[in-house]
């Protein structure tokens, strides 16, 4: 993938609300696990694609599984285990869900609101991490990271970690396997859990952050905060490496996720879509979101690729606002995914459209 | 023969119809047979008392109970309640912003309430009491003059009290004199003199003299003090006259009185107190000590005598008046403000001092009397006005008339041939921030542009002006900005993320540390304002490599003073003054600068759990979270604890139940040199004394005890 993808290859529909959480499988990265406000997980195939219906639009993905009833509120975060056998959610209801992939079923619930040891807040991000998987990671809005242990069937966490301040928005661990936990927090901090050394090292960011990305190596973390600015972070002594920015991208206010991308040469994150930066742009209409990538060593904006609302745009593009109020529903382009952890030839970009664009080959 | 009904019959009448034999009125409804109203007794017992609204409200012993004090005395049914102690250590009464003041009605219960509702009565204001009184005269008197002459305190009388004067005083320099105690002290030996205010001058008045007598003449002045008003009365006393003269020596003030007074005197005669044989009331005329013929003069030319006849029937009691006006109508009188006689004393009951014509009223109220002379009918004036052209020219003020003319300053000053001012307004040297305070402060938004411009003689050229804007950059020691520059240049630096910015920096603190004369070039883009800014910020940044030990010495805060800018709106800000920030974490200064890296990043221990070490299969740190759960429940399975170090052998745990004192006696032999006396191992050795586990078997590896009586105190740091 030489070129930076500038049109869709794929559309994957079906979900009733806003896109919050986007994964792909654990390698080969053979599919797409989209997390939605309807309170439903659903997995998709992208490369088996049926022609759409609509004039000028990509074909549709293939929907292979919906995975419900369990979630009462928006799913918010998702993570697959390594041997694809098993996948946890996590969501506004205060609780993380380890699913079985072939059954559909929920197996385990971790934490609720009627045992102790749960979340008392949204969880708004989960990952498995340990050895073998053993461990499912979650942190959520009352500022605490709770380990699971999934192997046994205690409902107590093994550990929290209450030094946030603020909610937990971010979380993610090396993929080199080194027994690290990265934590991003609205606080403003980045902290980084050595559990071998038993160190808990703090970064200050200065704004709130909301998206981590950790390079293959481990050595890098893309951080994404809300002051407009992504910053590669050193990991060893905390140094900013690079800081990628664009007077035309503003990131003030939503979470949008960012990665790194197309074997780490892209920083490639969504579209918050405020009203001053939609004008600013002026390519694309006012409703239409984009996906900005910077390059990674040199730190200028390579691509601005246009998200299309997708599917029946017609119908969805008004939403009754907290007021009231009919308003037209931006496309912001919230959460993103690489193929691959970043390797791969593909990406998808989900967001308040609720429908799913792979770019990239197929 | 009178006929008497029964009583059962009266009885029955009452109660079926109306009462009989009404002639006049409505007749009483008929009795209900229920009730007896016949006055009749009432044992004492049967007999309700209730209140006012038909309560019953007095109970007995046996039926009120404890409800008789609640309904009848105590305002709750719990009777008397101690009300619960409240400090007032912290809740001041007196600052309780809306204490109530107590007042009268608060103690009154509602028999008082109604009687003070009784007293209340409507009554006229004491100014319309009785229209016809006299009792306001005096006030009443002023009537449209007191609009015009001050009453009371005039400006004139408090100015003089503000100087120190005082009312009966004389105005001017104290005087030196002896103190006069008595009235009557003879002793005129050489006393102290004392510094007294100068006695009070009384004030010249002139009588309008309104008579014919001759000039000087005054007439009865002995006996008409008031000569002006009594005029006619001195004629009609003068048989009293005659007797003063000769009763000279009582030295008494002899008054006359009106003639409607005397009426009224003779009515009631007065006697009493003071009135012995000189002024007997038995016989009106004779004069007990008249020895003379009793020869009536008529001291007034072409007087008729006949008012004579009718005047001598006066009293001699009024003679010489016993009249003492009481005390109160005199402190009334005061008050009011009302004018006293000649003597010192208040004019009579019912009197009213005749009012002396001032120069305005008496200007107004002679209009009639003294007309100004009448302008001849054919008279012309001899003068005529200047300007013939126009007619009554109006009176044009100088500001109307500048508006109305439609120069401007330079063709007035062409007109006058003054030399042309250079043309620019103060506007011209305002700066436009100047200028928007003016708009602010005047509302206007048509002033006109503001130019900032600087005159030539003030201008300052491009150095003075970098220097003036350097003057005002804080000044950084030269050992924090070296240290600064060689931060600057590795890693970490601030402002990594902007090459340009990053170079100005550089730029600064080499000027600060004074390898370069000027903190390099204004960028372009930047005014000087925005400049400075970012030159203060380049200071604060810099700061934060303040050497160490200047590091502690700037915990403390020294006091600051504010510095005056030379321009005036450097003065302005001062005004405006923002209290000092609060403090922030510096590693939030130190990431809002771009400077991430060691400042932004701290290290702490965390203690991870033993579990969560085993699911990241990993050694647990030294100073892991001990955990007891799972330590008391796989400890005895022995194997799955130690299975994470593959490299240590295996470790039984009977030998760590002795090896405890073993550890211990290890440490102490190590020669630490704590004086603490641990329990000896002889214990362990005295219940097997031939073997001794511990000791020979193979000791276990050192992280093995660091792991489990590992204290992160001793071995740490």
């Amino acid at each position: 993938m030489s070129e930076f993808p500038t049109r869709p290859v794929a559309q994957l529909v079906g979900s009733n609300g806003p896109i919050h959480a986007l994964t792909y499988s654990s390698p080969p990265s053979t599919y797409i696990l989209t997390g939605s406000s309807d309170r439903s997980i659903r997995l998709y195939n992208p490369t088996s694609t049926t022609p759409s219906p609509l004039p000028n639009s990509p074909p549709t993905g293939r929907l292979i599984q919906t995975y419900t009833g369990a979630h009462t509120y928006e799913v918010l975060s998702l993570s697959v285990s390594s041997l694809n056998d098993r996948f946890a959610s996590s969501g506004g209801d205060r609780t993380v869900f380890l699913w079985d992939v072939t059954t559909a079923l929920p197996l385990r619930r971790l934490g609720s609101a009627s045992t102790a040891h749960s979340h008392t807040g949204r969880v708004n991000a989960v990952l498995f991490s340990g050895h073998d998987d053993s461990l499912v990671i979650s942190g959520g809005h009352d500022t605490t990271v709770r380990i699971w242990d999934v192997k046994s069937n205690s409902n107590k966490p093994v550990q929290v970690l209450s030094d946030a301040k603020d909610a937990i928005t971010s979380l993610a661990v090396p993929q080199n396997g080194n027994p690290e936990v990265i934590t991003g927090s609205v606080d403003g901090r980045v902290r980084s859990y050595d559990i071998r050394m038993g160190r808990c090292t703090t970064d200050v960011i200065g704004t709130p952050v909301t998206s981590l990305s950790l390079s293959k190596d481990g050595k890098t973390v893309l951080v994404g905060g809300l002051d407009s600015k992504m910053r590669l972070f050193d990991r060893r002594d905390g140094t900013c490496l690079k800081t990628y920015e664009h007077p035309g991208w503003k990131n003030t206010e939503l979470r949008v996720q960012s990665c790194l991308g197309g074997k780490e040469r892209y920083v490639v994150v969504g579209d918050e879509l405020t009203s001053e930066a939609a004008g600013v742009t002026g390519t694309t209409s006012q409703e239409e979101g984009k996906i900005w990538a910077w390059d990674l060593l040199t730190g200028k904006l390579v691509a601005t690729v246009p998200v299309p609302w997708g599917g029946d745009a017609s119908n969805k593009k008004v939403t009754i606002g907290r007021d009231g109020k009919e308003k037209a529903r931006k496309n912001v382009v919230s959460c993103i995914a690489w193929k691959e952890g970043g390797f791969g030839n593909q990406f998808c970009v989900g967001g308040t459209s609720g429908v799913v664009n792979v770019y990239g080959e197929l | 023969m009178s006929y008497k009904r029964s009583r059962a019959a009266y009885e029955a009448d009452l109660t079926t119809q109306q009462s009989p034999y009404v002639f006049f009125g409505t007749p009483l409804p008929p009795l209900d047979p229920d009730v007896r109203d016949d006055g009749s007794y009432v044992p004492i017992w049967k007999q309700e008392v209730r209140d006012e609204r038909g309560r019953k409200r007095l109970h007995g012993a046996f039926t009120g109970g404890f409800s008789a004090g609640y309904f009848n005395t105590v305002g709750s049914k719990e009777g008397w309640m101690p009300s619960t102690f409240v400090s007032s250590r912290t809740n001041r009464r007196k600052d309780d912003p809306k204490s109530a003041q107590q007042r009268p009605e608060d103690f009154m219960d509602e028999e008082d309430l109604a009687d003070a509702e009784e007293d209340r009565r409507i009554q006229t204001k004491a100014a319309f009491a009785g229209l016809g009184s006299t009792k306001n005269d005096a006030s009443r008197a002023t009537g449209l003059m007191g609009l015009f002459r001050a009453t009371g305190e005039t400006m004139g009388e408090k100015l003089l009290k503000k100087m120190g004067w005082k009312e009966g005083q004389g105005i001017g320099p104290k005087i030196r004199r002896k103190a006069r105690l008595e009235l009557r002290s003879d002793s005129s030996g050489p006393g102290e003199t004392y510094l007294f205010a100068p006695e009070n001058v009384p004030m010249i008045s002139f009588v309008r003299k309104t008579d014919h007598k001759g000039l000087g003449y005054g007439g009865h002045a002995r006996l008409t003090p008031i000569g002006s008003s009594n005029k006619n009365n001195g004629a009609s006393h003068s048989d009293d006259e005659d007797d003063d003269e000769t009763m000279g020596g009582f030295g008494k003030p002899r008054y006359t009185l009106p003639t409607d007074r005397k009426k009224k005197k003779d009515n009631k005669p007065r006697g009493g107190i003071g009135i012995g044989i000189l002024n007997d009331t038995g016989s009106d005329d004779e004069d007990p000590y008249e020895i003379g013929p009793k020869i009536s003069y008529n001291r007034v030319v072409g007087g008729d005598k006949k008012k004579k006849k009718a005047t001598t029937t006066i009293n001699p009691a009024v003679k010489a008046p016993l009249f003492r006006p009481s005390k109160k109508t005199a402190l009334e009188k005061i008050a009011l403000g009302v004018r006293k006689c000649h003597d010192g004393r208040l004019p009579l009951d019912g009197f009213v001092f005749g009012k002396e014509p001032d120069a305005l009223t008496s200007a107004i109220s002679s209009e009639g009397k003294y007309p100004p002379p009448q302008v001849p009918p054919g008279w012309v004036s001899s003068k005529k006005p200047k300007s013939p052209a126009g007619g009554p020219a109006e009176f044009v003020s100088a500001a109307d008339a500048a508006k109305a003319s439609t120069l401007d300053p330079k063709s007035r000053a062409a007109i006058l041939g003054e030399k042309q001012l250079p043309g620019k307004s103060v506007f011209d040297f305002l700066s436009p921030a100047a200028r928007e305070r003016l708009v602010a402060a005047t509302g206007r938004a048509d002033l006109p542009q503001a130019k900032g411009e600087v005159p030539a003689e003030y201008a300052l050229s491009e150095e003075e002006r970098m220097n003036e804007l350097l003057s005002r950059v804080p000044k950084l020691d030269k050992e924090t900005a070296v240290a600064a520059i060689s931060r600057g240049v590795s890693s970490g630096a601030p402002y990594a993320d902007d090459e340009k910015k990053r170079a100005r920096y550089i730029a600064f603190l080499e000027y600060q540390a004074g390898f370069k004369p000027t903190p390099g070039t204004q960028p372009p883009k930047m005014n000087s304002e925005d400049w400075l800014r970012e030159l203060t910020e380049f200071y604060n940044c810099a700061r934060i490599f303040k050497p160490m030990t200047g590091f502690m010495a700037s915990r403390f805060t020294t006091s600051s003073t504010t510095k005056r800018g030379s321009r005036g709106e450097a003065g302005q800000k001062d005004i405006l003054s923002k209290p000092p920030p609060k403090p922030q974490d510096p590693s939030e200064e130190a990431a809002k600068l771009g400077m991430f890296g060691p400042m932004t990043r701290s290290v702490t221990d965390f203690y991870p759990t033993r579990l969560l070490c085993k699911r990241f299969n990993v050694r647990p740190p030294e100073h892991v979270q001990p955990d007891e759960e799972h330590s008391t429940k796989q400890a005895p399975g022995g194997s799955s604890r130690f299975d994470v170090y593959p490299d240590q052998p295996v470790f039984r745990p009977e030998i760590l139940t002795t090896g405890g004192g073993v550890g211990i006696s290890r440490e102490s032999s190590n020669g630490e040199g704590s004086g603490k006396s641990t329990p000896a191992p002889e214990p362990a050795m005295v219940i097997d004394p031939s073997r001794n586990e511990a000791l020979e078997g193979k000791r276990a590896g050192e992280d093995v005890f660091k792991a489990i009586f590992g204290d992160s105190d001793e071995d740490d740091d």
